[in-house]
């Protein structure tokens, strides 16, 4: 029988801890900032259930200091050396570029590590070599290959002419683009779900790169229809609402500092529109993505031969929790972000299944070896996105 | 007595238990299957509470009993508990949360309007004078490979500049450690000679030669001469280097750990702080400018009447500059970064009444904006 999950949690119980997380941190300096992060993390683990059991998030604010002084010290030479020396940026960029499979890799492991479900813990037996090869290799052999088909472009242009090559080249592009980025989803996805653990428990996943391009041409046909409806929509408000002859008027305008400020007000609030329009829009393409990737990954997710996974996250109902949630944050100057927190962690899980007529009974954690948080730490300050963001 | 669950250490099976205290320091577990814990509270390892999160209680043994009934924990270890009912009496009382609201927003305000550039002015003086020069290595070379070309001034011109800047304004400087020097140099946008100056942390003074050109005495180049020594005696690249670094720390810490949802909200809050950093610092520079013209017996009006000049040449273009950007995009830019002409020009207005009183000083009365 498949079962969803729940989440137990509430916005009004969760705005308590986060903003008393808000005011230890900024007392502090910042200091408080690892054990916020715990009391964060275990509200959101503990308040997920399945089966009347919940998850566990058991790493210590002490034990994430060490990490996190480490990690701002990082962030902090990055951001000053930044601003200083275009060089060593570049520098310390490309050094950043090498290191996040590493980073990727630790956090990966320390995340696992403290997760529990109903007492038994997760784990992570991925190899650091893999790592380099999904989050090094394959993107620089992505980069070279759009190199060698940018060049191929300079080199067919004389020989076939404008209008020939535009069309080939586009058609070659957009293959390319497809089926690499597609590849590299399904390596990632096979890296971290086969190599991660319940207790004894094995998961196993089976993706095909085919897929994972029929979602992304999909995704591509959507952003096109979608990003042009929303065009359509705003250019039909301007002609409603101003006019043409605002912004035809414009240029004219430019002699005269008063008028021009005049009608940069009137045209302030279609600019804020078709701004904002683009963000929703973009939204919702995101939202396609990852539903359909979602939903294509759990199905073919077993854990040990007996478990399967299921999601039904729609993306139409993703996009509005998202596009609301913007907005209320947005509204709110960030009051509402705890109920936008829960709101999404709600939809997520009930709109994830599991089916497990065995039970978990048998499962046992196995013995682990400390690990530190300093990768999982730093991953966090440079905003290295880990996980498959399903 | 609570119901609860009870899980072997390590294990995922679960069993129905029953927690009770058998008096005021010590507790009986019965276990479904038969078995039982009994024992002192001392041998218990209690979780912290986290709103209705279900607890965990660890055994000796590893072994766990997990509850709901969070109240009725807290009553009977609460001698144990004691260091997590500092967090937990915040986050339960609503009047608690209430001040945290305003202490917090308060907090966040001062942090950013006074702790923030006081603390940047404090690093920025700290620091040794060669950071500046550290910190304004290769910018020169940078700016002539990229933006700059070289200057069509006549020779003499630049001769005449230095000297007067050499004899007049460097006397003025009390910093002797800034070695100042005078470059020119030709900026262009497409066909627009573009009027500006500016300096460097190093002391290094760029005038570009439509300014020169544009300048219609020796009393406006000295004034926008000393506004760029104001930025560089008041080391403002160093601090706006701390005031951004601060900005961005902050910044990845308020986004951190959420979606990537706020990061555009964060995005604007952390470009309008900014940016009134550096409106604080051409206000600096302008009163610093001001104040060394009393000295000198310069007028400080003909510091409004070249800013003045340069708007309007620069709105003047624009217009007949066909293929240019819009011509907003300048506007925007200097409302954002820039204090408004008219106030600065207002400032100037009452510096120069106060010049021609003779005096040296002057008090200014700001008007609320």
């Amino acid at each position: 029988m498949m079962k969803s999950l729940k989440f137990e949690g509430s916005g009004r119980e969760y705005f308590k801890i986060w903003i008393v997380n808000v005011l230890l941190t900024i007392v502090t300096l910042g200091f408080y900032y690892p054990w916020a992060k715990v009391r964060n993390r275990r509200y959101f683990y503990a308040n997920s259930i399945l089966n009347d059991r919940n998850f566990e998030y058991h790493a210590t604010g002490k034990q994430l200091f060490i990490g996190f002084l480490v990690a701002m010290t990082l962030f902090i030479v990055y951001v000053v050396i930044q601003q200083v020396s275009p060089i060593g940026s570049l520098m310390l960029i490309g050094a950043l570029f090498i290191a996040i499979p590493w980073l990727i890799w630790r956090s990966m492991m320390f995340n696992m590590r403290m997760t529990s479900f109903s007492n038994v813990r997760f784990d992570f037996a991925g190899q650091l070599r893999d790592s380099y090869m999904n989050f090094f290799v394959y993107p620089v052999l992505l980069m070279i290959g759009y190199v060698v088909l940018a060049i191929g472009v300079e080199v067919l242009m004389p020989i076939l002419g404008m209008g020939l090559t535009s069309v080939i080249s586009f058609v070659v592009f957009l293959t390319f683009i497809v089926f690499a980025v597609s590849f590299i989803k399904k390596k990632n996805t096979e890296y971290i779900i086969n190599l991660s653990r319940y207790g004894q428990g094995i998961f196993q996943t089976n993706v095909k790169t085919k897929e994972f391009m029929t979602i992304m041409l999909k995704t591509v046909g959507i952003a096109i229809l979608t990003m042009f409806a929303t065009a359509l929509v705003i250019g039909a408000l301007v002609y409603a609402t101003v006019g043409l002859e605002t912004l035809v008027s414009l240029k004219e305008a430019a002699n005269d500092p008063q008028m021009m400020q005049a009608k940069m007000a009137a045209i302030m609030p279609i600019v804020g529109l078709a701004y904002l329009g683009m963000i929703l829009a973009s939204m919702f393409i995101m939202a396609y993505s990852m539903t359909r990737q979602r939903t294509y990954v759990y199905q073919n997710t077993i854990l040990d031969d007996e478990i399967t996974f299921g999601s039904t996250l729609k993306a139409k109902q993703f996009a509005w929790i998202m596009i609301t949630n913007f907005l209320a944050v947005i509204a709110t100057l960030g009051l509402a972000m705890p109920w936008a927190k829960v709101r999404v962690a709600k939809v997520m899980l009930e709109n994830t299944q599991v089916y497990a007529d065995a039970g978990f009974d048998q499962y046992m954690t196995q013995k682990q070896n400390e690990s530190s948080s300093l990768g999982e730490q730093i991953g966090d300050a440079f905003d290295v996105d880990v996980g498959l963001g399903l | 007595m609570i119901q609860g669950k009870w899980y072997a250490q390590g294990s995922a099976a679960s069993l129905d238990a029953t927690l009770a205290a058998t008096s005021e320091h010590t507790f009986l577990i019965k276990i479904e299957n038969g078995a039982a814990y009994e024992g002192s509270f001392s041998a218990l390892n209690v979780g912290n509470r986290l709103g209705n999160t279900e607890r965990k209680i660890t055994l000796e043994d590893g072994s766990i009993f997990a509850t709901k009934d969070n109240d009725f924990i807290d009553n009977t270890f609460k001698k144990q508990l004691f260091s997590n009912d500092f967090i937990h009496t915040l986050e339960s009382k609503m009047r608690w949360v209430f001040v945290a609201l305003v202490i917090t927003a308060l907090t966040t305000f001062g942090l950013f309007k006074w702790g923030v550039p006081w603390s940047s002015t404090k690093i920025a003086y700290m620091l040794p004078h060669e950071t500046n020069n550290l910190i304004a290595t290769h910018t020169l070379e940078f700016l002539d490979a990229y933006i700059f070309e070289k200057s069509k001034i006549s020779q003499a011109k630049m001769e005449e500049i230095r000297q007067h800047f050499e004899s007049k304004l460097l006397p003025l400087s009390e910093d002797k450690e800034i070695d100042y020097r005078l470059h020119f140099r030709l900026w262009s946008d497409g066909n627009l000679s573009i009027p500006n100056a500016l300096a460097l942390p190093s002391g290094d003074i760029i005038l570009t030669d439509k300014f020169v050109e544009l300048s219609k005495d020796q009393d406006e180049i000295d004034s926008v001469l000393l506004h760029e020594m104001g930025h560089v005696v008041h080391r403002h690249t160093l601090k706006m280097v701390i005031e951004s670094t601060f900005i961005t720390v902050a910044t990845m810490m308020i986004v951190g750990d959420s979606n990537g949802l706020a990061d555009m909200g964060v995005g604007l809050g952390s470009l309008l702080v900014s940016s009134s950093y550096s409106r604080g610092h051409e206000s600096e520079a302008d009163r610093y400018a001001f104040e060394q013209m009393l000295t000198a017996k310069i007028d400080p009006m003909a510091f409004s009447d070249i800013m003045n000049r340069m708007m309007s040449y620069m709105d003047q273009s624009s217009k007949n500059d066909k293929n240019g950007k819009d011509p907003d995009e300048d506007i925007f830019d200097y409302l954002s970064s820039h204090p408004t002409t008219k106030e600065r020009v207002e400032i100037a207005q009452q510096y120069s009444q106060c010049f021609k009183k003779g005096l040296t000083t002057c008090e200014i009365v700001l008007e609320p904006q």
